[in-house]
């Protein structure tokens, strides 16, 4: 399944490994690029990424639910208050999820169609309306409220991605909690609107392998 | 899959270094990507450095407090290094300050370290709400938090170091607590928010095994949280005690002794004379044992008999005695009838050595003079016609049961005492709380 | 394992060979009976 071609910018071989996932970043030139039947084409450059410690990278492999994935992909967001990563995980059996990591804390998020969102409230914000702080949401069986509605934009991406991520690209996100852990995120731009619904999970869980060395700090037991 | 090419061989550095517009200094972010705000460590200007570029927020142009740990100390707590990288005063709106230090660790994300009132804590922001089980409880995880501390305010009141937030001295949110023994759940609200801490107690030894702070005395009253110092002892030392118990319980069964064996039945004369029989041989086998004897005089009414016993070693002539005596009285009064004492009457003879004995028991039937003459002829229960008798039974052992008991209460006494202690700690604890009855409820009821 | 956790499985250590040691001598604090202090002589007489 996965494709091997040459980047248009720099020549380098990039890998696409999933038809669900069209774009990415070169890893050499950090062009962003696009694939479709014609072939791949540049549609711009990627920022560099600022400096973080995430102890997340690129080809960090785990295991979730019984199901094996690999970390292919990243977007940074940022807001007026803080910035966060997104990493993309593309699973064993094809498919792919975010794990949302901000401040410490660790969420996975599945993308779900919108058309089997309910909610008056969530179709609402579809529609163009704002999000009102500490409205109960339901969401398949989940009760869920929207903890946070706020501008976000794209700082910078990295490797694959099911979309293409340009710097400065922004977006209005809703993000819900529920009473156990449960929540989802809801991210529209312009007329077109994405939902993700998930769970707060911690790395532990994930069973890591291949996480990312920081100078100074030894490697958690779970990893080892 | 093949490896990808993003991989770092070389771990990544750390820290991030930036210059402070304020004062020049230089300033290490030890959470780069994650801090939003750096109040610099030598004028305690407030920086934000969510762009590449550091703005300035707040000038300050202040010497940087000493803290009790400093910010980029490292410490190991149950097993995860953290390094300190922020920390915040904060007080009830100037009364009751606290201290709270931000850890970090990439891999593990933030921990809160709380220093209040001399006590430590270790807190950590929850992902999940708890719910309510009763009007004043919350439950987590498994754990039942009771209600403690009413609405309060914390107000931040000096701020140092690095944060996942914007923060601005004087900020305040709204706080209520719930506390368990060794941890303590606390809500804090804001205009947007809601966020839950669980923040578990640290004992004194573990903080300065740790970061190497000073060991503070236990505070009194004790903290909302604070673990009574008794309660991990009691639940090991009743087990520990049940096992002891258990041990003597088993082993007296194994060593109980013999049977009663029935010894002799013989009449009491009518005179009231003293009476003597010899019994025996009765062997004892065990280097040493103990002679349990029983005796039982059937008819005995409003009199009592004594009665002298003594073992002789047939060899070495050495005696081993007791005495007992059978009492039983009984009458009428404006209460009605009554009876007292017991027609029988069980005495031991403790280490009498292996050997073979003879009982030479004396005894000596006696009326009480004060009964009341109602009581047919005046002979009473001694009868010359019909002599009452008295049986004997004699049992031989080892283990006393008044021995199993007084094991029993040395056992239970130390326990008793550490739950007086729990008690009133936990009483002491409770006290403190918002939501204690207060002190003379109950006491002076009639 | 605690000072006091330590010095209490002592206690009970303690408790339990004292009440082996009681058992051993067939021995209590509340035995009624006991050794004569004089010698026989006066109960010689009933021996057979």
């Amino acid at each position: 399944m996965s494709q091997h071609l040459p980047c248009p910018n720099c020549g380098a071989d990039v890998v696409f490994r999933s038809p669900a996932l069209p774009s990415r970043v070169c890893d050499y030139c950090r062009s962003l690029l696009v694939r479709s039947d014609s072939g791949v084409i540049k549609v711009g450059e990627a920022a560099a990424l600022p400096f973080d410690v995430s102890p997340v990278q690129i080809g960090m492999r785990g295991r979730i639910d019984g199901k094996g994935f690999e970390v292919i992909g990243r977007v940074r967001w940022a807001w007026t208050d803080g910035a966060w990563n997104e990493w993309l995980l593309l699973f064993e059996d094809g498919g792919n999820a975010w794990l949302g990591e901000a401040m410490g804390q660790f969420m996975l998020l599945w993308e779900r169609s919108l058309g089997q969102v309910r909610s008056p409230a969530l179709r609402g914000i579809v529609k163009g309306q704002d999000a009102v702080i500490g409205t109960e949401v339901q969401l398949d069986h989940q009760k869920l409220v929207i903890a946070d509605a706020r501008e976000v934009v794209c700082v910078a991406a990295e490797g694959e991605l099911p979309f293409t991520a340009p710097s400065g690209w922004k977006l209005y996100s809703v993000d819900l909690r529920g009473q156990h852990g449960e929540c989802a995120t809801l991210q529209r731009d312009r007329g077109e609107t994405s939902v993700y619904q998930g769970r707060y999970v911690t790395l532990a869980e994930l069973a890591p392998r291949g996480m990312r060395a920081i100078e100074g700090w030894t490697l958690p037991a779970y990893a080892a | 899959m093949q490896p990808d090419a993003a991989i770092r061989a070389e771990p990544a550095p750390a820290t991030r270094a930036l210059t402070c517009p304020s004062c020049g200094g230089g300033v290490e972010l030890r959470a780069a990507g994650y801090t939003v705000h750096v109040a610099c460590q030598y004028c305690g200007s407030i920086l934000d450095v969510t762009d590449p570029q550091v703005k300035l927020v707040t000038a300050y142009h202040q010497a940087a407090a000493a803290l009790e740990i400093p910010l980029g100390t490292r410490g190991v707590l149950r097993g995860v290094e953290w390094e300190v990288i922020g920390y915040l005063q904060r007080s009830e709106n100037g009364a009751y300050g606290w201290d709270e230090y931000l850890l970090f660790n990439p891999y593990h994300g933030y921990r809160w370290l709380v220093y209040a009132r001399g006590g430590w804590s270790l807190g950590e922001q929850l992902t999940v709400m708890p719910d309510w089980v009763a009007h004043d409880q919350l439950a987590v995880a498994g754990e039942i938090f009771t209600h403690f501390y009413a609405d309060g305010v914390a107000r931040v009141d000096y701020v140092l170091g690095e944060f996942f937030w914007r923060v601005a001295v004087g900020e305040t949110v709204q706080t209520a607590d719930w506390a368990r023994p060794g941890a303590m759940l606390s809500r804090e609200e804001n205009a947007q928010e809601i966020s839950w801490t669980r923040n578990e107690w640290l004992p004194s030894k573990e903080m300065q095994q740790a970061f190497g702070v000073q060991r503070d005395p236990l505070p009194w009253p004790p903290l909302p949280h604070q673990p009574s110092p008794w309660g991990d002892w009691l639940k090991t030392g009743v087990k520990i005690g049940l096992v002891a118990f258990a041990f003597l319980l088993l082993f007296a069964f194994q060593f109980g002794g013999t049977r009663w064996d029935a010894a002799g039945t013989f009449p009491i004369a009518a005179d009231g004379r003293e009476q003597s029989v010899t019994l025996g041989p009765i062997t004892l086998r065990s280097r040493y044992q103990s002679v349990h004897l029983r005796a039982e005089v059937p008819r005995l009414e409003n009199g009592w008999l004594d009665l002298d016993y003594s073992l002789v070693d047939r060899k070495t002539q050495q005696v081993y005695e007791a005495y007992g005596a059978a009492e039983r009285y009984s009458g009428t009064d404006s209460d009605g009838a009554w009876t007292e004492g017991d027609r029988r009457t069980a005495v031991s003879i403790p280490s009498v050595p292996a050997g073979s004995y003879d009982l030479v028991v004396d005894y000596k039937g006696n009326r009480w003079s004060n009964a009341p003459s109602y009581l047919d002829s005046g002979a009473g229960w001694m009868d010359a016609a019909n002599a009452p008798q008295v049986t004997v039974e004699v049992r031989q052992g080892a283990v006393y049961a008044s021995n199993l008991w007084l094991a029993l209460i040395l056992i239970a006494a130390p326990l008793l005492f550490g739950l007086f202690r729990h008690l009133s700690f936990e009483s002491a604890r409770k006290g403190e709380s918002d939501f204690a009855p207060s002190g003379s409820d109950g006491d002076d009821d009639e | 394992m605690s000072g006091r956790t330590f010095f209490f499985s002592l206690w009970c250590l303690g408790v339990a060979g004292l009440f082996v040691l009681g058992a051993g001598f067939a021995w209590s604090p509340f035995a009624e009976g006991g050794r004569a202090r004089s010698h026989a002589g006066y109960y010689g007489p009933h021996h057979k």
